[in-house]
C-alpha cells in the first residue's frame, strides 16, 4: 500500500475513535562502510522506516508505533494508542498542532551526495586509512575507519489539516587511530560531516586523527590545583551538548532545570551569546518545521549573557502564555514528543586561539573531554570529567597531559568566561548539532597527581 | 515468522554472488513503557519493532543489510544487493536447516502482555509514593516501567535454525533532592529477564526509597577532594568498572584487530591473583541472560580471568575466524538493525573472602564509592573514567562523611593489578551497554573490592 494512502486510511479510521490524531513517519536509507587494512571490513545497507500514531481523546494523548508498514497494522495502532491514552493522568493542554503559516522554504537534500557511487565511497574510505597509516611511522593500527551516508523522509499528517513532508540527507566520515611509541599508546580521532564527497578531503580527516594521537604521546598527569583553562572549540561544543537539557522549557516546568524563572536574567558573562539556528546552511539539524509540525525560526537563547527564552513545544509554551519556539523533537517514531535544540552554538568572539593562549600565560588547554554522559549532572550543573590537553607555559604549549579530571559547575562556568575565540566549529552530530569557538575560562579545578 | 521456503530462498539468494556464509535474523518485538512524573502518568508508549537482517561473510569481510519490508520479493532483492557488494566466487550450497533445541535459562511465569496495564501503573505509583515520602528534601520523582518481548528467528547456511523469545522488564526511579538552591539526583533501576513475577520478588517501595536515599545523602554532601587514593568500590553496580575498563577489552572485536590492551596476553598474568572474572550468559532470569546468542550459538558461562590469569576472550563467529578461535556464544546485537559482534552478557568479578566491614576497617585514608554511575573506556589504551554517584570519605578505618562530584580515572590493566582486597558479597546490577552492535541489556557485578590507588577527580583540588 502506498504510504500516503496508508496514512490517510489511519487518519480516517482513527478519527472515529479519537478527537484528533497525527501520523508521524520516518523512512529512509542508510549506508555504513568500514574499512580495515585496505579491505571492506563491514558494509551495511538499510532501508527501514516506522510509523507513529498519536491521538488525543478527552485531553489525553496516547501513542503507538509500528515498523510493519501495512494495512494489517492499522487497527492495532489505533486500539493501542487509544488504550494507552486512557491511563494518562496529566491533562495539561496537550493537543494535536493545527498549522503554522509561512514555513521557510528549505532544501536539505543534496543531489550530489545521493548520486555518489559505491566505488567513490570505498575509494574515499580506503584513502582515509592509507593516509593515516602513512602520515607517521608511529601510527601502528586503525581502531575504526568508517563512512556513513543517510537519507530520510519525514511525514507529519494530522486531522487538523496538517500535511507536511520533507527529506534530508547527509554524510559522515571518521577515523580513529592508535599511535605507539615504546610502551606508550595513544589514540586520536578525526571526523567530518558533509553533503557531497568533494567537500571533504580524506587526508584532512586522517591528519586530524594522526596529529591528535602523535601529539599526545608522552603525555602525563599534572599537579592537582586550580588552573586557568582554555577549552577547545569542539570540546566546549560537547559540553554545551551535554548540558543542553537545562534550556528545555519542559525540564524547567518540572523543576529539573536551574534556569527555571531565569528568563530575562543574566546567566553568563556579557560576552557570551548562544544561538539556535534551524536555517543554518548545511547544518546537520536544519529544518523548516519541528516534529509536531510547528514552524521553526532562528533565535538567540542567550544574548550578551542574558537568557532570552527557553526552548519550547506548543504545549510547554502555552503553559507560560508563549508561542512554541519550534523545538519539538522526537528521536524516533518510537519516542514521545520532547524538546531539542537544532543547530545550537556559541557565537564567535574576536580573539584568535593564539592570542587567548598568550593572554592566559600559564594554564591548561583542554582538547578532549570524556565521560560526558556520566560525569556530569545536568540538574545541578556539576561536572567532573576525565580530559586531555596541553600544559601552557608563557603562552605556549609546553607538554601533553592526560589522566586528569576537570571539575566545576556549568552555571558558574558561564559566568567565568573571560574570552571567546573566533574559531567556531561544530562537534559530532547528536540529537542537535552543537558548535562553539574556543573559550577561555577564569579557572577550574584540575585533579591529577 | 517466515515460511521455511522463504528463509531458504533468501539464504540461496544471499550466496548467489559469492561469500561463504549467509545468515538471516528476523525480529518481531513488542515494547511498552510508562513514565510517571510527580506521580502522574505523563507518557504511555507501546509499539512493534519488526525487521529482517541479512549477513553475508566472505572470509573476514562482512556485508550486512536490513529492512523492515519482509515480503519474499523484497528480501531476495536485498539479499542479492548485499551479495553484489562482494568481489568473490559463488560457492555451491545445499541447505538442510535443522532446528536447534534450546535450554530455557529464563522461565517466565506471568506474561507481560497478559498483565493488565493497571498493575504496571500500580507498581509505579507505589514506588513513587515511597520515594516522595522518604524525606522533605525530595522535590521531584520520575518513575518509569519498561517491558519488551522479543521474538527472534535465526537461520544460516551452515544449516542452523533457531527461534527464541526474550522477555524483559525493568523499573527505574529517579529522585531529585533540593536544598539551599542546589539539586542532586539519585537513581535506581533493577530489572530481569522475567515476567511480571519480578515485582513479586522485589519490593518496589525499596527501589523508590533507595533512589531518594542517594539524592538526599548527596544534596547534603560536600565536594570530593581530588588526588590519588585508596578506593573501595562497593558490590553490585560497582562492577561497571570491570565491565568498562576490562570487559570491553576482552571482546574479540578489539582483540582480533590488535586494538585491545589484552591482545596477545592469553595465559598471562593480567590481574591481581585475587581476581577471577566471569561472563555468564546463562544465569537464571539474569538481565543479560539469553538462551542463544544473536547468531544462534548456545549462550555459555565463560571464565575470563582465573586467579589473575587471562583464560578466555568473548568471541563471535566473524572475529573468531580472524583469531582462529571458536565462538564463546557471545555474539549480540540490539536489533535487526545491527550486525552482531562480541559483547558481554552478565559479567562479574567472583566473590572473595573479605568482609565489607574489614575492608573499610583496613582502609587508612581513601574514598568509599558506594554507587558508581556510568563511564567510558578507550579499549586501545584501557583508559577509563567513571562517575561516583554516592561516595564517602574513609579515614582510619571509618566512614567519615558523604562526598559528591567524584570521578574515578585510570587504566584498566593497571587497576586490575592493584586490587588488594576482594569481598564475599557478590551481587549483580543492571545496565544498558552501548557499543558497535547497539545498546543491549547487560548485568555488571562484583563483591566489594579495594584498589590500592586510583586517581580521584573532585572539586577540592586546591586543598
Amino acid at each position: 500500500m502506498d504510504l500516503t494512502l496508508l496514512i490517510n486510511e489511519i487518519l480516517i479510521r482513527g478519527k472515529k475513535k479519537f478527537d484528533d490524531l497525527e501520523v508521524f513517519v520516518l523512512r529512509g536509507k542508510s549506508i555504513d562502510l568500514k574499512v580495515f587494512q585496505g579491505q571492506v571490513d563491514k558494509y551495511s545497507i538499510a532501508e527501514t522506516g516506522g510509523l507513529s500514531l498519536r491521538g488525543i481523546k478527552n485531553g489525553k494523548m496516547g501513542y503507538s508505533y509500528t515498523e510493519k508498514l501495512d494495512e494489517s497494522s492499522i487497527d492495532m495502532l489505533i486500539d493501542e494508542a487509544l488504550e494507552n491514552s486512557k491511563y494518562i493522568d496529566i491533562v495539561d493542554g496537550d493537543e494535536i498542532y493545527s498549522s503554522s503559516r509561512d514555513y521557510r522554504e528549505l532544501d536539505n537534500f543534496y543531489e550530489a551526495l545521493s548520486l555518489s557511487t559505491m566505488e567513490e565511497r570505498l575509494a574515499f574510505t580506503k584513502r582515509m586509512e592509507e593516509e593515516a597509516m602513512s602520515l607517521d611511522g608511529r601510527i601502528k593500527s586503525i581502531q575504526a575507519c568508517s563512512y556513513q551516508e543517510f537519507q530520510q523522509e519525514r511525514y507529519i499528517f494530522n486531522t487538523k489539516g496538517l500535511r507536511l513532508k520533507d527529506r534530508v540527507n547527509g554524510g559522515f566520515a571518521y577515523i580513529s587511530v592508535v599511535a605507539r611509541e615504546g610502551g606508550d599508546i595513544k589514540t586520536g580521532m578525526g571526523f567530518r560531516t558533509f553533503s557531497g564527497l568533494t567537500e571533504v578531503s580524506p587526508l584532512e580527516i586522517a591528519k586530524e586523527a594522526v596529529e591528535e594521537a602523535i601529539s599526545m604521546l608522552g603525555a602525563g598527569s599534572i599537579k592537582a590545583g586550580n588552573y586557568s583553562i582554555l577549552i577547545k572549540n569542539t570540546s566546549f561544543a560537547d559540553l554545551l551538548n551535554a548540558f543542553s537539557s537545562i534550556f528545555s522549557g519542559d525540564n524547567a516546568q518540572k523543576g529539573l532545570s536551574l534556569l527555571k524563572d531565569k528568563v530575562g536574567s543574566k546567566v553568563g558573562a556579557e560576552i557570551i551569546s548562544i544561538v539556535d539556528d534551524p536555517f543554518m546552511v548545511k547544518g546537520y539539524a536544519s529544518r523548516a518545521f519541528d516534529d509536531e509540525g510547528c514552524k521553526t525560526f532562528m533565535k538567540k537563547i542567550v544574548d550578551k549573557g542574558v537568557l532570552t527564552t527557553l526552548l519550547h513545544t506548543w504545549k510547554t509554551a502555552r503553559k507560560e502564555g508563549l508561542v512554541s519556539t519550534g523545538n519539538g523533537y522526537r528521536s524516533s517514531y518510537k519516542s514521545a514528543l520532547g524538546i531539542s535544540p537544532s543547530n545550537f552554538y556559541v557565537e564567535n568572539g574576536s580573539e584568535s586561539l593564539k592570542d587567548m593562549m598568550t593572554e592566559m600565560g600559564e594554564g591548561i588547554y583542554i582538547t578532549n573531554l570524556q565521560g560526558l554522559h556520566s560525569g556530569l549532572n545536568p540538574v545541578s550543573g556539576d561536572f567532573s570529567l576525565s580530559c586531555q590537553g596541553y600544559e601552557i607555559e608563557r603562552g605556549k604549549i609546553k607538554k601533553p597531559i592526560n589522566q586528569i579530571t576537570v571539575a566545576g559547575n556549568f552555571f558558574q562556568l558561564l559566568n567565568d568566561i573571560l574570552r571567546i575565540g573566533n574559531d567556531l566549529s561544530f562537534s559530532m552530530p547528536d540529537s542537535g548539532y552543537f558548535g562553539s569557538p574556543s573559550i577561555l575560562i577564569k579557572r577550574l579545578s584540575i585533579s591529577g597527581e | 515468522m517466515l515460511k521455511r521456503s522463504v528463509i531458504e530462498n533468501v539464504l540461496y539468494a544471499a550466496l548467489s554472488m559469492g561469500g561463504d556464509f549467509a545468515e538471516i535474523f528476523i525480529e518481531d518485538k513488542r515494547t511498552g513503557s510508562i513514565r510517571l512524573v510527580g506521580g502522574l502518568i505523563e507518557n504511555n508508549l507501546s509499539g512493534r519493532d519488526y525487521g529482517v537482517g541479512i549477513r553475508i561473510l566472505d572470509k573476514f569481510n562482512c556485508i550486512y543489510a536490513y529492512t523492515s519490508d519482509s515480503s519474499e520479493e523484497n528480501l531476495i532483492k536485498v539479499a542479492k544487493e548485499a551479495g553484489a557488494a562482494l568481489d568473490s566466487f559463488k560457492t555451491d550450497l545445499v541447505l538442510n536447516l535443522v532446528r536447534r533445541d534450546l535450554v530455557e535459562n529464563s522461565p517466565i511465569i506471568k506474561g507481560l502482555s497478559k498483565t493488565p496495564k493497571s498493575a504496571k501503573v500500580d507498581i509505579l505509583k507505589r514506588a513513587y509514593n515511597a520515594a516522595k515520602d522518604y524525606n522533605q528534601v525530595v522535590s521531584q520523582v520520575t518513575t518509569s516501567y519498561l517491558e519488551e518481548e522479543q521474538h527472534i528467528l535465526i537461520a544460516n547456511s551452515d544449516g542452523l535454525l533457531a527461534e527464541d523469545n526474550r522477555i524483559r522488564t525493568r523499573i527505574a526511579v529517579s529522585s531529585v533532592a533540593s536544598f539551599n538552591g542546589e539539586m542532586q539526583q539519585g537513581h535506581y533501576a533493577p530489572g530481569a529477564s522475567m515476567g511480571f513475577e519480578f515485582y513479586d520478588n522485589v519490593k518496589v517501595e525499596d527501589i523508590g526509597i533507595e533512589a531518594s536515599r542517594i539524592a538526599k545523602t548527596m544534596v547534603h554532601a560536600d565536594y570530593c577532594p581530588s588526588g590519588n587514593m585508596q578506593v573501595i568500590i562497593d558490590n553490585e553496580f560497582g562492577g561497571v568498572l570491570f565491565h568498562e575498563a576490562c570487559g570491553h577489552g576482552l571482546e574479540a572485536a578489539f582483540v582480533s584487530k590488535g586494538t585491545s590492551a589484552f591482545a596477545g596476553k592469553m595465559g598471562q598474568v593480567v590481574a591481581s591473583p585475587l581476581v577471577t572474572a566471569i561472563d555468564d550468559g546463562t544465569i537464571k532470569n539474569g538481565w543479560g541472560t539469553t538462551n542463544i546468542d544473536d547468531e544462534g550459538s548456545l549462550t555459555q558461562r565463560n571464565v575470563l580471568i582465573e586467579n589473575g590469569i587471562l583464560k578466555s576472550y568473548l568471541i563471535d563467529k566473524l572475529n573468531g575466524r580472524r583469531m582462529g578461535m571458536d565462538s564463546t556464544g557471545s555474539s549480540r546485537r540490539q536489533s535487526y538493525r545491527f550486525s552482531p559482534t562480541s559483547r558481554m552478557n552478565n559479567t562479574f568479578i567472583d566473590g572473595g573472602k573479605s568482609k565489607l566491614e574489614d575492608i573499610i576497617a583496613n582502609t587508612e585514608s581513601g574514598l568509599y564509592a558506594k554507587k558508581l554511575g556510568g563511564g567510558s573506556v578507550n579499549p586501545a589504551t584501557g583508559d577509563f573514567n567513571f562517575a561516583v554517584m554516592e561516595g564517602y570519605i574513609v579515614e582510619n578505618g571509618r566512614i567519615i562523611k558523604p562526598v559528591r562530584g567524584a570521578t574515578l580515572i585510570g587504566n584498566g590493566t593497571k587497576v586490575l593489578e592493584l586490587i588488594d582486597m576482594v569481598g564475599d558479597n557478590l551481587n549483580l546490577g543492571q545496565g544498558m551497554c552501548g557499543s558497535s552492535s547497539g545498546s543491549i541489556p547487560a548485568n555488571v557485578g562484583q563483591p566489594t573490592i579495594r584498589v590500592k590507588s586510583i586517581t580521584v577527580g573532585g572539586r577540592k583540588g586546591d586543598e
